[in-house]
């Protein structure tokens, strides 16, 4: 599921961000005490389409160390990624990377 | 007694009672009333299209900011800024999985496809968060505090029920769960 919500354009400056080695923006999910841990795993096996064991590893990050860095990219789809989180109802947000939360 | 979400060839099945899915279509309407924006959509063409709603605020009461999040901390400009971008679809989309999950409860054996399921698990997410936060569950303990509420038997007040009710949305919502990792599992 994804909610695109802005117009999405190519412009020049999005170009140069995607070729770069390393591209800072980062989409965290934070633990809460409410969303099952099968619920998170479904969601990061189902929307981001990770292994069982890459989905289990994240969302243990999540329930441990009450968050983690679950994808990496440009600002515009590391948005879009959170407002899906939003819509399965898990808290994300996005931030750059490098940037403690 | 309702029977839990399990995998079939059919699909996902479940049986609910006619009081378990009473119960669960009220919860769904109250949260559908939470979600229904304040101000209609914007009169400007576009700016309905694209979602745009520039009078958007942070909601005050905090189980509506649970269900539509700031998406970035410490940063009340840049958040609100997202929102009026984002807010409008995101309760649409919310709405949407609710109204769903609503229609899917029309008769005793409930049967939902792969998308069906999504959406039913969305809806039933939406409602333990903000039940959480009518029950005040901030951590953990509070969560295995409320767990222990079992027994419908002695549901003398507000809280002991809307914490038995919690406990069924989330047993409910276990099920389900595990019954489409099954199916992602399968076709990935």
């Amino acid at each position: 599921m994804s909610v695109s919500t802005a117009p999405e354009t190519a412009r020049g400056t999005e170009t140069m961000e995607l070729t770069a080695p390393d591209i800072p923006w980062v989409l965290i999910v934070w633990n809460d005490p409410v969303n099952l841990m099968s619920y998170v795993s479904y969601v990061f096996e189902s929307y981001f389409g990770y292994s069982p064991a890459k989905a289990a590893e994240l969302m243990l990050q999540v329930h441990t160390e009450g968050k983690s860095a679950v994808a990496h990219g440009s600002k515009e789809k590391m948005e879009a990624h959170a407002v899906a989180m939003h819509g399965f109802g898990l808290w994300a947000t996005v931030q750059k990377d490098g940037k403690s939360g | 007694m309702a029977k839990a979400f399990t995998s079939t060839r059919k699909g996902i099945t479940a049986h609910l009672e006619t009081g378990e899915r009473d119960l669960l279509r009220k919860l769904f309407a109250d949260i559908i009333d939470m979600l229904e924006p304040e101000t209609p959509a914007h009169t400007d063409p576009l700016a309905a299209l694209i979602g745009l709603d520039m009078d958007v605020q942070a909601p005050r009461d905090p189980a509506l900011l649970r269900l539509l999040p700031n998406v970035v901390r410490d940063d009340d400009a840049a958040a609100l800024e997202f929102r009026q971008l984002t807010e409008r679809s995101l309760r649409e989309t919310k709405i949407g999985a609710l109204r769903a999950a609503s229609l899917a409860l029309e008769s005793e054996k409930v049967v939902l496809d792969a998308d069906a399921a999504r959406l039913f698990a969305m809806a039933l997410n939406d409602v333990r968060l903000v039940l959480a936060e009518r029950l005040e569950i901030r951590d953990e303990e509070d969560a295995d505090r409320i767990h222990q509420v079992q027994d419908w038997s002695k549901a003398e007040d507000v809280d002991s029920y809307l914490a038995l009710v919690y406990n069924f949305v989330s047993w409910l919502q276990e099920g389900l769960v595990q019954a489409m990792l099954s199916g992602v599992r399968a076709s990935n």
